[in-house]
């Protein structure tokens, strides 16, 4: 009975929680991507954006998406203004 | 004034070995003590998932043995008790990158700063149990009303014997209280008797704790539920507490209102 006000109420069937954890779980176990390894991968790309836009560093997400036959990168981050080319481009050296 | 540092072990795997080291670590946490759950199982981890934190870890049990971060870097809060924490284990690592030996210290330097220390081992009698038994001045040992279980537990309790370690626990997880009416099924006391060791408590087998470990919370957070306050006994029981163990015919008067107050 409570269980069925819960789930009324938006709670997700326990099964399906545990569904996508494990995808989430098995995907970066099979890839040995660490959240160490993640971190330094979001900083990297956010240099190399930081190159042709402005681009608001705090809102990038970088995750793993687990298609039927695929392992997606997929990331995204919301522009301030794009630097045209030759005009406004700033000097920024990408790391090592 | 060090603390305790207890090792679950069982031989055979799947029989509630981490959800054990969960529901133990999580209760005794709730009340006050300082608490640290290490992951024995280097290279099939899963503690980190049992508690729901899989996606908080940065270093692991292996770092810190190799040096490659302090102690406090790998170790996880809990989500929910801040006197909680993981120290989950490496899963692209094997067994040997560590040896008992530095174990053994990494469980003494945790025993300066914790009451408990909980280790989950791995299943097996190899190298991971070693490791994960080195630095343990007590054990439980997790078994099913099974026969391949027991079997395996009797062998562990031996070789916790021949390693010195005096103080072990038996829990007999998964019991069904029909099919031990039915006679289907071995009973608590069939159990105890044929390994000797002293009883420390039973769980029903029951959907909940599947449902639990679905979602990454131990069952003990959860009110009402007979498998969490069976936990929730055992672990009153490893801290000290003198409460009798319910086999089934529910026991004193005195014993069932020791029972109902701890679990309130």
């Amino acid at each position: 009975m409570l269980k069925a006000i819960r789930r009324f109420f938006g709670e997700k069937a326990s099964g399906q929680v545990a569904r996508k954890r494990m995808q989430v779980v098995l995907m970066h176990d099979r890839l040995d991507l660490t959240p160490d390894v993640m971190e330094s991968l979001k900083n990297d790309i956010l240099a190399v954006l930081s190159r042709y836009m402005e681009i608001d560093d705090q809102t990038i997400r970088v995750d793993l998406e687990q298609g039927k036959e695929y392992t997606a990168l997929v990331s995204n981050v919301i522009i301030k203004r794009v630097y045209r080319a030759g005009v406004n481009l700033p000097e920024i050296p990408l790391p090592r | 004034m060090a603390g305790k540092v207890i090792v679950v072990t069982s031989g055979k795997g799947g029989v509630g070995k981490t959800t054990t080291v969960a529901n133990i670590g999580t209760t005794l946490a709730k009340k006050k003590y300082n608490v640290v759950l290490v992951d024995g199982d280097i290279g099939l981890r899963n503690l980190d998932v049992v508690m729901g934190v899989e996606n908080r870890i940065v270093y692991n049990l292996v770092d810190i043995i190799e040096g490659k971060c302090r102690k406090e870097q790998a170790m996880i809060r809990d989500r929910k008790l801040n006197n909680l924490f993981i120290i989950p284990s490496a899963q692209t690592r094997d067994k040997d990158s560590v040896q008992p030996e530095q174990m053994k210290q990494l469980c003494e330097e945790l025993a300066k700063e914790f009451d408990f220390v909980l280790i989950d081992c791995p299943a097996g009698i190899e190298q991971g149990f070693r490791n994960a038994i080195a630095g343990a001045a007590a054990a439980v040992v997790v078994t099913t009303p099974e026969v391949s279980a027991i079997r395996d537990a009797d062998r562990v309790i031996g070789l916790l014997e021949a390693s010195l370690l005096k103080e072990i626990h038996l829990i007999v997880n998964r019991l069904n209280q029909r099919m031990v009416k039915k006679g289907d099924m071995m009973s608590t006391e069939d159990i105890v008797s044929l390994l000797a060791v002293p009883l420390l408590g039973v769980v029903p087998e029951s959907e909940e704790v599947v449902i639990s470990t679905n979602r990454g919370v131990p069952l003990v957070h959860e009110r009402g539920s007979k498998a969490g306050q069976a936990f929730q006994l055992i672990a009153a029981r490893l801290q000290g507490e003198n409460i009798p163990v319910d086999m089934g015919n529910n026991g004193s008067f005195l014993g069932r209102m020791k029972r109902l107050i701890w679990n309130s």
